[in-house]
């Protein structure tokens, strides 16, 4: 039975065509025709579109004829695209044999490519790779295969030269798939092990979990137990995607397919978790369960106050459907009653914050994001702070989070990116030439400092030809202090920040300057300060507003005249008050401009 | 029943700069069939007519008529209704477009209020405000108005003048003064979109800037105590007059008197409702041949539009608003108000004299700031 299964994923950077060789797959074998093709199937978010990235995993079966005359079953298993979604990508890969590894012909290889294809190797994934759009007259099939050899250290002499659009090489990436992959290896007799690589909620079934069954099997009427958050489950029905979702009576060892078993909280079925039978369990979990942290931390604050209980509502309606998100409620004094919110990296903040507005009809001020910093108090105890200005007075030792950044860049770019990286604090950890004129270089990076602008500089100042990728490494003892901004004297702890004290007096003169720009005049001159401890180390004005009038009321045109002032008073309401001061949204993410 | 009336004449010889009121080329067939459309529109809105205490003629220009349109206008005027005996009939009109006979002929119409559009005495400040005329066919417009002994004239003067100096200011302002009109009107130089004046900041911002806001306020503030020192009492923002000649048809509208407005383009306030004209000429005058009004749109005002209107109109005028009346009306609360108020009069925007609540000289520099800031905090 398990011997004619496959179950793979397809590796690739973003815009190398990685949707547009699953659409071919599935059309090549019949899963949809081409009159049900939506372009892009798997992609199926709105949002997820537009930004042209896949962000949560989805699986697929497909039934290939292949020329031996046998009849497999190909599991496609896609992940996402982003870093911050790396351990999501891990469990994906997990639950396959092998990947197909595809690079775009005229590209060559990514930062994004080389992390997950190593991701690949460590799970012992066969790896066939694709070498993609040939078609390009900018194609250099042979610098890319040269390229993914020496940077992954993989065999690239049976690489498959391929253009998904124009649908060259699908037949021979499909039986790639049937001989080169190994056919899953379990036994149906064994108690259940499903790893589970993607769980969403639904509004009519509950949670529906995405499982591969590596050893027994799973059927309606099963007490199932979750391994590493304990919760038990009666199971109302298991199925697969053919694309669309198909019941079936039983799924055995080796197949992919869903699970659907009364659990209301996405929480209780956390990526990377294993399911067993409750009655007859397995000795031991898949491995690589990791209870998954936000790294990235922001508040927010709906603009009305009215609307906070309408905030709460949609954050717990999200939270339902992605267990990485977290939020509590928190009390700012500059901006009252809102919610701290954690996510894996500042897309997963983008894109919540999207949803909330775009889904919900919120209007959202949103704080600076931050990492969370580890923080031993005197007495020796430990916190973690999330919220700059939380953090306490006095302490042992601060620590701040630190990744390992793979960056690939052509070898022209070098010298900006050296310097960004230096500028951020990095410390060189690897330099190398791949092919002859990329450069692959590896630094350890605090991520608070590649949180805010570094993505886009290195894009800038790459002509957008250089990629990264990076890690989380652990906490670095560090030596930073809290920069207050104060508004005629009064310190907002919204706009608190921790820097380096390095770059404090640096990032203080520039926030303050920003801010001068970004408060619109008021009745009232505003001082702004920015202060570490008692200190002032910057200081800028803004004038009082000294002339705001209709000139002209004459001829009888007053509701031209009322309807303007009302205008200008429902302007306001976007502004945050602060005491007698009115603050814009940009206020608060003022500090993100600072470089 | 109403009192006053506005009657709106859109034509120009040409247009200047600056401006983004309605106005078309002037065309002599075309605007002698518009006066036949505003005499029926007259005739069609009678009933709603008592005596009149004002006329107010406006535009556009409305001396670009000829004499004869005028003396049909007010022919029908004088035909139709019953005028107060101090009735004030103003004409707006623009040195340059005025000769003997014109004059003659509104005088012998009963116009004895005239405002000119002077705007500057300064021949370069004219030519690139696109005026018609320079700063001796004003002088020589006045020497025709004295010639007849009219004493109630007014001028318009503007400040803000991309290139306007301090002194010109002053120069224009003395020159003024010295034809000693009854009342003189100083606005500020605003940039409205769809101005050839937006364009050209727009498009060569390093030859054309507007004027840094300290030299206007600075303007500003010179004209009220020089005019104020001349004579002048500073009724209303943008207006000055001598004692007894306050324009009594505007501050009609700033005291939410009803109105009826007449030709394409006006407005009327009349029962509570607030209505405009067509705006296209033709249209305008299609409807009224067919007998209907040419309502473009008509606002039913409620309470709490009117107390908006109460509180910034009535802060327009230097006598400010009675709090008696605003506290009347029930939709405010007292003691926020009360709270409200102490802070704008501690912080210098505000002065409150027996019930009656103005503007600051500085306040009024930041009216439209203040009277959001009561809208919002009176939750109206």
């Amino acid at each position: 039975m398990t011997k004619n299964i496959r179950n793979f994923s397809i590796i690739a950077h973003i815009d190398h065509g990685k949707s547009t060789l699953a659409d071919r797959l599935l059309e090549y074998t019949g899963a949809l025709s081409e009159r049900e093709m939506m372009e892009q199937v798997l992609d199926s978010m709105d949002l997820e579109r537009e930004r042209g990235i896949t962000i949560k995993a989805h699986a697929v079966r497909l039934e290939y004829k292949a020329k031996d005359g046998n009849i497999y079953i190909l599991n496609l298993i896609d992940t996402p695209g982003h870093v911050d979604f790396s351990y999501e990508v891990s469990r994906s890969l997990a639950s396959c044999e092998g990947a197909l590894l595809v690079v775009d012909a005229s590209q060559g290889v990514e930062a994004q490519t080389l992390a997950n294809a190593y991701l690949a190797v460590e799970h012992n994934l066969e790896i066939i790779p694709v070498i993609n759009k040939i078609d390009l007259p900018s194609a250099d099939p042979n610098g890319t295969i040269k390229e993914i050899e020496e940077a992954i250290g993989i065999d690239c002499s049976e690489a498959i030269l391929a253009s998904a659009k124009e649908g060259i090489g699908t037949e021979e990436i499909l039986e790639a798939i049937v001989k080169k992959i190994k056919p899953p290896a379990g036994d149906d007799n064994n108690p259940l092990k499903a790893l589970i690589f993607d769980s969403w909620f639904d509004n009519y079934l509950g949670v529906i979990v995405l499982v591969r069954i590596f050893e027994g099997r799973v059927r309606p009427g099963m007490r199932i137990k979750m391994m590493a958050e304990g919760g038990i489950f009666e199971v109302s029905r298991v199925g697969i995607f053919s694309p669309k979702m198909k019941d079936v009576h039983e799924l055995f060892s080796g197949e992919v397919g869903y699970i659907i078993a009364g659990i209301k909280r996405v929480t209780d079925t956390k990526i990377g978790d294993t399911i067993t039978d409750a009655d007859n369990p397995a000795l031991e979990p898949c491995p690589g369960y990791k209870d998954i942290k936000p790294m990235v931390f922001c508040g927010f604050y709906p603009t009305q106050t009215h609307q906070y209980e309408n905030l709460r509502d949609a954050l717990n309606k999200l939270r339902l459907n992605d267990s990485s998100f977290v939020y509590e409620p928190e009390t700012s004094l500059a901006l009252g009653f809102g919610f701290r919110c954690g996510f894996l990296g500042l897309l997963h903040m983008e894109i919540i914050k999207e949803r909330l507005e775009r889904e919900f009809d919120l209007a959202l001020l949103s704080t600076a994001p931050t990492v969370v910093y580890r923080v031993t108090k005197t007495d020796g105890e430990i916190i973690h702070v999330e919220n700059p200005s939380l953090l306490p007075e006095n302490y042992l030792k601060i620590e701040e989070p630190y990744v390992l950044a793979t960056i690939f860049v052509p070898s022209e770019f070098i010298g900006p990116v050296l310097d960004l990286c230096q500028e951020k604090r990095g410390t060189q950890k690897n330099f190398a030439y791949i092919g002859k004129d990329r450069i692959k270089v590896d630094y350890e990076l605090p991520l608070n400092e590649i949180l805010w602008d570094f993505y886009d500089r290195l894009k800038s100042i790459s002509k957008g030809y250089a990629s990264m990728d990076y890690e989380f490494i652990g906490y670095r003892e560090s030596d930073l202090v809290r920069l207050n901004i104060l508004l005629n004297g009064e310190i907002v702890d919204a706009l608190s920040l921790i820097v380096h004290k390095d770059k404090a007096y640096y990032k203080g003169r520039e926030l303050t300057e920003k801010l001068r720009g970004i408060i619109p005049r008021q009745m009232y001159e505003v001082a702004i300060q920015a202060a570490i401890g008692n200190k002032i180390i910057a200081r800028e004005n803004v004038k009082a507003l000294r002339k705001d009038v209709l000139a002209k009321c004459y001829g009888g045109d007053i509701t031209r005249k009322r309807k303007l002032l009302e205008k200008q008073k429902e302007g306001k309401k976007r502004m945050k008050k602060f005491g007698k001061l009115e603050l814009p949204q940009e206020a608060f993410l003022a500090v993100l401009k600072v470089k | 029943m109403c009192n006053f009336l506005y009657i709106h004449i859109p034509f120009c010889i040409s247009k200047c700069i600056y401006c983004d009121f309605f106005s078309v080329p002037f065309d002599k067939t075309l605007s002698e069939e518009y006066v036949n459309a505003l005499c029926k529109e007259l005739i069609l809105k009678k009933q709603n007519i008592k005596f009149l205490k004002t006329i107010y003629i406006g535009g556009g220009t409305p001396t670009v008529l000829s004499e004869k349109s005028l003396s049909q206008l007010f022919k029908c005027l004088n035909d139709n209704f019953n005028f107060s005996s101090d009735i004030e009939i103003t004409v707006e009109m623009n040195p340059g477009t005025l000769d003997e006979l014109k004059i003659h002929t509104l005088i012998d119409s009963g116009v004895n209020r005239f405002s000119v559009g002077v705007q500057s005495f300064n021949d370069n400040e004219l030519r690139f405000l696109g005026r018609i005329h320079n700063g001796e066919n004003a002088h020589n417009t006045f020497k025709l108005l004295k010639k007849y002994n009219l004493e109630n004239f007014s001028l318009d003067l503007i400040y803000g003048i991309p290139g306007q100096t301090m002194e010109s200011w002053k120069f224009s302002l003395e020159n003024a003064v010295n034809l000693s009109p009854s009342h003189i009107s100083t606005y500020e130089l605003t940039l409205e979109k769809n101005t050839t004046l937006y364009k050209l900041i727009k498009d060569s911002p390093n030859h054309f800037t507007m004027l840094d806001e300290d030299l206007i306020i600075e303007m500003y503030n010179f004209a009220i105590d020089y005019l104020s020192k001349n004579g002048f009492e500073h009724y209303e923002i943008s207006n000055f007059a001598k004692p007894a000649f306050k324009c009594i048809h505007n501050l009609n509208y700033w005291d939410r008197g009803e109105y009826i407005g007449i030709g394409a383009g006006s407005h009327s306030f009349f029962n509570n409702v607030r209505t405009s004209n067509i705006m296209d000429i033709n249209e305008y005058m299609n409807s009224i041949n067919s007998n209907v009004l040419p309502i473009k749109e008509s606002i039913v005002i409620t309470p709490r539009e009117e107390l908006k209107e109460f509180i910034f109109l009535g802060l327009r005028k230097k006598e400010g608003i009675n709090i008696k009346k605003l506290i009347s009306s029930h939709l405010v609360n007292e003691k926020l108000l009360n709270a409200l108020i102490k802070d704008f009069i501690d912080t210098g925007f505000l002065e409150l004299k027996e019930d009656y609540l103005r503007l600051t000289q500085k306040g009024i520099l930041i009216s439209n700031t203040i009277i959001v800031k009561l809208f919002e905090k009176l939750e109206i």
